[in-house]
């Protein structure tokens, strides 16, 4: 955050300060809905402080990435095992290791669409076509799970 | 199986969503990049996940127990394809709790595989309790679709009062023709010593009386009383129960009477039971072991309908109460039926006792001056039952339950009393 001044470093620290209550209410009260609150509004705060900054592309946009998806597993699996279930021997092992692979992978992804937007990051069309790409990846995404939602009712 | 997004799959598109659309606002890459994983998870997850055909068969070791015995259970889950997470959640009915293990199990099935879980139940109370029911919910190994059903493999399970330890019960003034345990009043075969009387022809040789015969200068034989069985009707007052967290007036009531009925029995006494209530329960007098059971099981069934309707004796069939057969009733003294129902029953010249099972622990006089007063009136009122019946020559034992400072025998003990004076007071 030192990137945006010392204005933006105030206000993102209170932000990410609430983001922080706002995860730790999702996992006391059992609030799934807050986990995503919480870590939309951190990727919210490193959003607006990349485009205060108006830097080149951040290199740790992938850990970034990474540790958001790493929260947010963590959030939900946390509320999921809230039941007091009686999980067997190495339950809680295995899961740990599943959720630090998608973590992994989540960097890996993200890394390998780094470097793809660096390599065509030659206009400002470039820039458009990924987000014009990534925004019909979510609409395809939408209507892949509108799809698996009505078959399973079927 | 219902199939169901799990909130990943709300949370994972609004954080794809919001990442892109602020990538385009902000004109940010890094905020796409970000959302990508999200959105890539998403997609897998959703297409990917299969529904999991599971299979559960619950087993019981024993569907019969006394209250309070541990059950053990067996859950068996079985599933042709592989599931990451099974979460299984063993319903139990009210009164039934665990006694070992967890009801709440998590697991993980292979393809092909099986699992199978153990865990005891037990009943806190008496009664007849479905167990059975299973909810369970499937996750996927991404955890975005959830698949949720509820199994029923009822088992009906019948958990016994109690046994309550009984020295000495009371017993019928008179007796009936079978052969049993009580010494009856009239003269006859038996064992127990009565009277002697001159020899008349007929008489056994071995009731002669050598020694008085001797001194009497002619024969006498002796006299003596036979042992004969007695008929016990207990009548159980299920109008109304008085309740304080686990204790209830009328679970008491029931495990005095399955104690009372049980005693009886081993004395070869034919017990019936009229359950008098809301629902009106008989059970004819019969003897035995069968006749335990039939007892037991009908008093399971016992319970508190609430009913204006002004139920009385005329209702029974004649053959549930036997003639000089004992009378047991078993009330709170709470409802005015039932106690005009045992005055209606002494004045057909039934004998009749009645052990008083004592709510006024269960009670607390209230706060205010108001509460005060209303709790000592019904302190009277009940002092008035009370006194009714013992102007009626009914025998009242006043009981405080299973956890009451008084036992069972030592307020029966006190009807024995009444009833022998009262026996005196008669002659």
């Amino acid at each position: 955050m030192a990137r945006g001044g010392d204005a933006f470093q105030a206000a993102g620290i209170r932000v990410v300060g609430l983001a922080f209550l706002a995860l730790v209410a999702a996992l006391v009260l059992s609030w799934p809905g807050f986990v995503a609150v919480a870590a939309a509004t951190v990727g919210g705060v490193y959003g607006t402080e990349l485009a205060i900054a108006d830097a080149p592309l951040d290199v740790a946009a992938p850990a970034v990435a990474a540790g958001l998806l790493l929260s947010v597993e963590l959030g939900y699996w946390s509320i999921e095992e809230r039941g007091g279930w009686k999980g067997e021997a190495g339950d809680s092992l295995r899961r740990g290791a599943f959720v630090a692979l998608l973590a992994a992978g989540a960097a890996l992804v993200a890394a390998t669409l780094l470097a793809l937007v660096d390599a065509v990051r030659t206009t400002s069309l470039a820039i458009d076509l990924v987000g014009a790409t990534a925004a019909a990846g979510v609409l395809v995404a939408v209507l892949v799970l509108t799809r698996a939602q009505s078959s399973s009712g079927s | 199986m219902r199939r169901t997004g799990s909130p990943r799959v709300l949370g994972y598109a609004a954080i794809a969503a919001i990442g892109l659309l602020g990538a385009l606002a902000l004109r940010q890459p890094e905020l796409a990049v970000i959302a990508a994983p999200f959105a890539l998870l998403l997609a897998v997850g959703t297409r990917a996940a299969r529904s999991p055909d599971l299979a559960v068969e619950v087993t019981l070791e024993t569907e019969r127990a006394i209250e309070g015995e541990p059950i053990p259970v067996t859950i068996d889950v079985s599933s042709e394809r592989a599931v990451d997470r099974v979460e299984l959640l063993f319903e139990l009915p009210e009164g039934v709790d665990v006694a070992d293990g967890s009801r709440a199990r998590a697991i993980r099935l292979g393809a092909g595989e099986s699992s199978d879980g153990s865990l005891a139940i037990r009943c806190a109370r008496w009664g007849v309790f479905d167990v059975g029911r299973i909810d369970i919910r499937a996750r996927d190994l991404l955890r975005f679709v959830t698949w949720e059903t509820s199994v029923e493999r009822t088992h009906r399970v019948k958990a016994y009062p109690t046994p309550l330890t009984l020295r000495a019960i009371v017993t019928a003034r008179e007796t009936q023709a079978f052969v049993g345990s009580e010494v009856a009043v009239v003269k006859g075969e038996g064992i127990e010593y009565a009277d002697i009387r001159d020899f008349v022809p007929g008489d056994r040789v071995r009731s002669i009386n050598w020694r008085a015969s001797a001194r009497r200068q002619g024969l006498v034989v002796n006299e003596r009383h036979p042992e004969r069985n007695t008929d016990v009707v207990l009548f159980v007052d299920s109008f109304a129960d008085v309740r304080l967290g686990e204790h209830s007036v009328l679970e008491d009531a029931v495990r005095a009477a399955a104690a009372l009925a049980t005693r009886y029995l081993e004395r070869r006494d034919r017990v019936g039971l009229v359950g008098l209530g809301g629902v009106l329960r008989w059970l004819q007098p019969g003897m035995g072991t069968t006749q335990r059971y039939r007892l037991i099981e009908t008093m399971l069934e016992t319970g508190v309908e609430p009913t204006y309707a002004w139920r009385d004796v005329n209702v029974l069939p004649a053959r549930i109460l036997p003639p000089k057969a004992l009378i047991l009733g078993l009330t709170p003294l709470v409802d005015q039926r039932f106690v005009g129902a045992l005055e209606d029953l002494r004045g057909r010249r039934f004998d009749v006792a009645v052990v008083e099972v004592d709510p006024v622990r269960l009670l607390s006089p209230g706060r205010s001056e108001t509460d005060r007063l209303a709790f000592r009136l019904w302190l009277l009122e009940r002092e008035v039952l009370r006194a009714r019946l013992v102007a009626l020559g009914i025998g009242v034992a006043t009981w405080g339950g299973g956890d009451g400072d008084t036992d069972l025998d030592s307020a029966l003990e006190g009807v024995r009393t009444y009833r022998r004076y009262s026996r005196l007071a008669h002659a």
